[in-house]
C-alpha cells in the first residue's frame, strides 16, 4: 500500500493540474484505500484546450474538412448526426442520464501528421506509450504491428514487412480511407448501419481513428495485430472506428486494449467495430477494457460471417464507470460459427452491462456464449444477451453459459438472456449459476498461509481461468495482474 | 422500407449499403414481427434497436390501481413486445362486463366443493382483503379490477383442511364478448386446500386472481385454460406467501386463441416455499404467453419455477418470460427457474427469457435455465426400432416430456384428463 501511495504522489507531481486528481481524492476518500489507478496520469493538454465542446453540423463538417474526406463520407456523417439527435437514450441497461453531450469535445487532433518512427512522436506522447509498454512489445516482436491511438487520431503505426508482402493492410482508419477508398465505399457502415442505435449514429457522425485491417484470401496472420487506445483530453469523447475484412480462408487475431487517465468529470467512449468474415475465414477479436472509472464505454461491435467462417469475440471488461457492450455475430452462411467469451469485473461505482448477441440466419450454424462476471464492493455486473434463430436456420445449435461470482453482500448481479426461436430444428441451452465466495474456500486457503485478499484473488482467478487461457500469454498475465489490483481492498 | 439507390459521387449512402438481410438504415427491427402496425408509424423515433430492446429492472416495476399510470400499450414496451396487441383490444379497454348485472352475463361462475370451513361470498370495492395482495402490473389488470363490482371471495377459515379440491368452473358463453373477473382466495393460518380454476367455452376474458396464504398454510391453485379456439384470456395471478407457508401455482394452457397470464409471487415473512409450474401446448394460430415473477423480498424463502411447453403447427407461438428478483434483504434465498420448449413442427416459434437479478451475495443458491429444441430423433428412433409405430412413439416422447409437470398436480382426475388432452393434441398434428 505504501508503494501505491508513493506512486500516487509521483503521479501528482508529474501532472500539470494536480488539483484535479487531488479533488477526486478529496471527494472520494475511499479511493485511498483502493490503491491508485495505475494508468491514471495525464499529459499536458495542449490539443484538447482548443477543441470545441458540444456537437452540431459545423463540428461534423469541420472534422470531415480537416481530414479532406470524400463527399460521401460527409453525407454519412451528417446522416449519423441526424439519427443521433433523433434517437432517445436507451431506457434499458445502465443509467446514462449523467452524460452531458454538450460538454464533450468531439474531435481533438494531437499531432498534425502521423509519425513514421517511434522517435518522431512528441515526447509527452512517447512517455505515455512507454508507460503502457508499447515499445517493449514492439521490440519483442510480440505484436505484428502497432496502431497506437492517441486522442482522436492514430499517430503511430508500423506494420511488419512480411505482412505487407502478404498483402495484409493494417493502418489507422483515416489513412486507410485515403489509401484504400474502395474498401470503405463498399463496407463502411454495411454491418452497423448509420442509424443503428444512438451511439453508433454518434460515432458515424464524429468518428476519428481506429484500425483498418484487410487480410487477403488464404493468408494467415500468425501473430496478433495489436492497438492501444487512450483518451487523454478531459471530457473528450473517443469515437474510433474499426473495420476488419478477412477474405476467404484467411485468419487474423486483432487485439484492442484500453487504458485512460483519471479525470473528475465523465468521459465518453463510443466506438464502432465492423467485421466482415468471408467464406471459411476466421477472425478473433480480443478486448481488454480498462478505462478509468469515470468513462462511459458505449460500444457497438458486430460481425457478419459467411459460409464456414468463424468469428470469436473475447471481451474483458475491467474498467469504466459504465460499459454497455454486446458484441454480435450475424451468421449469414451455412456452417458459420460464432463464439463469445466474456469476462466482467464490476467494482465500486461500476456497472458492467455486457453480453453478446448471436443471430442465426442460415442452416447448420452454431454459436456459443460463455460469460463470467465478478461483482464486488457494491458494483453491478449484468449479462444481457440475445440468441435469435431465424426460420431458415435449420439444424442450428447454441449454448449460453453465464456464471456470476459475488464476493460480498453489497454487490449486484443480473442475467437477461433473451432467446428468440423461429425454427424448430434447433438445439438450444442456457444455464446460469450465481455463487458467492464461500467462507470454507477462504478459510482453507488462509490456513495454507495465504492472506485473505490473496486467497480471494486466487478464487477469482480460478473462476475466470477458462477465459484467461484463451488470451495470448502477455494478456493473460496482465489480466491476472489486473485482478489482483481489483481484489485489493475487497476484503477486511 | 425503401431500397432506391442513394448515391453521392458514385458511392451508395442509403439503405443499399447494408449487408445484413432485413436491416434498414436504423438497424434491425426487433418489434416488427409481432407489432408491425405500431412500429411502422413511429418513424424511427423509438427505442434503440441494438441488442436488447428490453428488460428494465424488476426493482422498478410499475404497479398501481390508477389507470393513468398505464397508458394504452403500443407494443414497444418490454411488457408487451411479444403480444399481438391488436387482437387484445377487446380486453384492454376500460369497460364494464357486457350485460353486467343482468342474466345475460357472458361468463358463468360455479363454485363447488366448498365444504364446512370454507366460506364463499363476494367483496365490493374497498372491502378487505380485496386488493391487499394484487398489485396490478399492467393496464389489463387495472381495468379488470375497476370493472368488477362483486369479486368472488373464497375463504378457508383457520385450521381447516379440505381434502377434496374446491372447484371454480368459469364458462364463457360467446366469443368476442367482454367479461371482467376478480377472484380473492384467502387461506387463513394452518389451513390446507387445493383450488381448481377451470376455464372453458369462449369469451374475451380479463380475470385477476389474488391469493393470500397465511402463516403455516398450504395451498395449491391450479388454473386450467381449456378454452375454445376463439377465446381471449388475459389475467394476473398474484400471491403473497406467509411465514412457513407453502404455495403452489400450476398453469395449464391448452385452449384459447390468445392467452396471456402474468403470475407473481412475493413473501410476507420467512421460511416459505413457493412453486410455480406451467404446461402449455400451442397449435397453429395460438399465442400462449406466460410471464412469471418471483419477488424474493424477505429472507430465507425458497422458490422453484418450471414451465414446459410444446408447439406444433404453422404460426403456433409461445412466450415465457420468467423473472426472479432476489432483493438485498433476501438473505438465505434458494431459487431456481427453468423453461423448456419442445418444437414439434416447422413454423412454430418459442421465446424464452429467464431473467435473474440478485442484489445480495448471501444466498443459498440461485440459477436459471432455458432450453428449446426439436425432440430428440434418437429417442424416436430407439422406440421405433422396438417396434413402436412412429405416431405412438412421438406421443410417448411428448408425454414423457410433459409428465414432469402433470405429476405436480395433486388431483388425480385432472392428471388423467390432461393425459387425454395431450393425446388429442398430438393427434391433431397428424403424426
Amino acid at each position: 500500500m505504501t508503494e501505491q501511495i508513493a506512486k500516487a504522489e509521483e503521479v501528482l507531481r508529474n501532472t500539470n493540474d494536480p488539483g484535479v486528481i487531488q479533488k477526486v481524492l478529496d471527494d472520494n476518500p475511499e479511493l485511498k484505500g483502493l490503491g491508485t489507478y495505475e494508468y491514471g496520469w495525464s499529459d499536458s493538454d495542449t490539443a484538447g484546450a482548443t477543441a470545441k465542446r458540444g456537437i452540431d453540423t459545423s463540428v461534423v463538417e469541420d472534422i470531415s474538412n480537416k481530414k479532406s474526406e470524400p463527399e460521401w463520407m460527409l453525407k454519412l456523417r451528417k446522416k449519423g448526426l441526424k439519427y443521433f439527435e433523433r434517437k432517445p437514450q436507451p431506457t434499458w441497461g445502465a443509467d446514462l442520464s449523467e452524460i452531458d453531450f454538450d460538454n464533450i469535445k468531439y474531435f481533438v487532433r494531437s499531432t498534425e501528421k502521423q509519425a513514421q518512427t517511434w522517435e518522431d512522436l512528441p515526447e509527452d506522447i512517447r512517455n505515455t506509450y512507454e508507460r503502457l509498454g508499447i515499445p517493449e512489445a514492439e521490440r519483442e516482436r510480440l505484436v505484428s504491428g502497432v496502431a497506437a491511438q492517441y486522442e482522436s487520431e492514430v499517430v503511430y503505426h508500423q506494420i511488419r514487412e512480411d505482412l505487407e508482402e502478404q498483402g495484409v493492410i493494417f493502418m489507422d482508419t483515416d489513412t486507410a480511407l485515403k489509401e484504400h477508398p474502395e474498401f470503405f465505399e463498399e463496407y463502411f457502415g454495411s454491418v452497423i448501419p448509420v442509424g443503428d442505435n444512438k451511439f453508433a449514429a454518434l460515432n458515424t457522425a464524429v468518428w476519428s481513428g481506429g484500425s483498418f485491417v484487410y487480410v487477403p484470401k488464404g493468408v494467415h496472420v500468425e501473430i496478433p495485430l495489436q492497438a492501444y487506445f487512450r483518451i487523454n483530453t478531459e471530457n473528450m469523447g473517443q469515437f474510433e472506428r474499426t473495420l476488419i475484412i478477412a477474405d476467404e480462408g484467411s485468419y487474423v487475431h486483432y487485439i484492442e486494449g484500453c487504458t485512460a487517465p483519471i479525470y473528475n468529470t465523465d468521459s465518453l467512449h463510443s466506438a464502432v467495430v465492423e467485421i466482415i468474415v468471408r467464406k471459411n475465414a476466421r477472425v478473433r477479436y480480443t478486448t481488454i477494457q480498462n478505462w478509468s472509472t469515470n468513462v462511459y464505454n458505449l460500444v457497438t461491435k458486430r460481425a457478419i460471417v459467411d459460409e464456414g467462417g468463424t468469428m470469436e469475440w473475447i471481451d474483458g471488461n475491467i474498467g469504466s464507470k459504465v460499459t454497455m457492450k454486446y458484441p454480435a455475430v450475424y451468421l449469414t452462411g451455412e456452417h458459420a460459427k460464432g463464439e463469445t467469451l466474456s469476462v466482467a469485473f464490476a467494482g465500486a461505482g461500476q456497472h458492467q452491462d455486457t453480453g453478446s448477441k448471436m443471430v442465426h440466419m442460415a442452416p447448420n450454424t452454431s454459436s456459443s456464449i460463455v460469460s463470467k462476471s465478478v461483482a464486488r464492493s457494491g458494483g453491478r455486473a449484468s449479462y444481457r444477451g440475445l440468441v435469435q434463430i431465424n426460420p431458415e436456420a435449420k439444424g442450428s445449435a447454441n449454448s449460453v453459459v453465464c456464471d456470476a461470482l459475488l464476493v460480498d453482500t453489497i454487490s449486484k448481479t443480473d442475467t437477461y438472456p433473451y432467446i428468440d426461436i423461429r425454427e424448430d430444428d434447433v438445439t438450444l441451452g442456457h444455464e446460469a449459476t450465481v455463487s458467492k465466495v464461500s467462507e470454507d474456500q477462504l478459510f482453507y486457503l488462509m490456513s495454507r498461509g495465504l492472506a485473505e485478499d490473496e486467497a480471494m484473488a486466487m478464487i477469482v482467478r480460478g473462476f475466470i481461468e477458462p477465459i484467461a487461457r484463451e488470451l495470448p500469454m502477455e494478456y493473460a498475465l496482465e489480466l491476472n495482474r489486473l485482478i489482483e489490483l481489483q481484489m485489493e481492498g475487497s476484503v477486511g | 422500407m425503401t431500397e432506391t439507390p442513394e448515391k453521392v459521387a458514385g458511392v451508395e449512402v442509403g439503405e443499399r449499403r447494408i449487408s445484413i438481410p432485413g436491416f434498414t438504415e436504423e438497424g434491425e427491427n426487433l418489434a416488427a414481427e409481432t407489432n408491425s402496425a405500431a412500429d411502422h408509424s413511429h418513424g424511427g423515433l423509438g427505442e434503440s434497436k441494438n441488442v436488447t430492446s428490453g428488460a428494465g429492472s424488476r426493482t422498478n416495476r410499475h404497479i398501481g390501481f390508477d389507470l393513468s399510470g398505464f397508458p394504452d400499450p403500443t407494443g414497444r414496451e418490454e411488457e408487451w413486445r411479444f403480444t399481438p396487441l391488436k387482437k387484445l383490444a377487446g380486453v384492454l379497454s376500460d369497460v364494464a362486463t357486457d350485460g353486467a348485472g343482468t342474466d345475460r352475463e357472458p361468463v358463468e361462475y360455479q363454485v363447488s366443493g366448498a365444504v364446512e370451513g370454507v366460506e364463499v361470498s363476494t367483496l365490493g370495492h374497498g372491502e378487505s382483503p380485496r386488493g391487499a395482495v394484487l398489485q396490478p402490473a399492467d393496464r389489463a389488470a387495472v381495468v379488470a379490477y375497476k370493472n368488477v363490482d362483486d369479486a368472488l371471495h373464497i375463504k378457508v377459515t383457520e385450521g381447516t383442511e379440505v381434502a377434496e379440491p374446491i372447484r371454480v368452473d368459469i364458462t364463457g358463453k360467446a366469443a368476442g364478448v367482454r367479461a371482467n373477473s376478480h377472484l380473492v382466495v384467502e387461506a387463513e393460518p394452518n389451513t390446507k386446500a387445493v383450488i381448481v380454476l377451470e376455464h372453458r367455452g369462449s369469451a374475451d376474458y380479463n380475470g385477476n386472481v389474488e391469493v393470500k396464504i397465511a402463516d403455516g398454510a398450504s395451498v395449491s391453485v391450479i388454473s386450467l385454460q381449456r378454452w375454445d379456439h376463439d377465446a381471449v384470456h388475459v389475467g394476473q395471478h398474484d400471491a403473497e406467501v406467509g411465514k412457513d407457508a407453502k404455495y403452489k401455482h400450476v398453469a395449464v394452457t391448452l385452449g384459447g386463441k390468445i392467452v396471456r397470464l402474468n403470475t407473481n409471487f412475493r413473501y410476507a415473512a420467512e421460511g416459505a416455499r413457493a412453486e410455480m409450474y406451467g404446461l402449455y401446448f400451442a397449435d397453429a394460430g395460438q399465442h400462449i404467453e406466460h410471464r412469471t415473477f418471483v419477488d424474493h423480498n424477505s429472507p430465507r424463502n425458497s422458490s422453484d419455477v418450471l414451465y414446459k411447453g410444446a408447439l406444433q403447427g404453422e404460426t403456433a407461438r409461445t412466450v415465457w418470460v420468467g423473472d426472479v428478483l432476489i432483493r438485498k434483504e433476501a438473505e438465505g434465498t434458494d431459487s431456481y427457474e427453468k423453461n423448456q420448449n419442445l418444437v414439434l413442427t416447422d413454423g412454430a416459434r418459442a421465446d424464452s427469457v429467464p431473467n435473474l437479478e440478485i442484489e445480495t451475495g448471501l444466498i443459498d443458491g440461485a440459477g436459471h435455465a432455458s432450453s428449446t429444441g426439436r425432440f430428440d430423433d434418437n429417442h424416436l428412433f430407439y422406440l421405433m426400432s422396438r417396434g413402436i409405430p412412429e405416431d405412438i412413439a412421438r406421443q410417448l416422447v411428448v408425454r414423457g416430456f410433459m409428465n414432469e409437470i402433470i405429476q405436480k398436480i395433486e388431483v388425480s382426475s385432472i392428471r388423467e384428463s390432461l393425459a387425454e388432452d395431450l393425446e388429442r393434441e398430438l393427434r391433431i398434428s397428424g403424426h
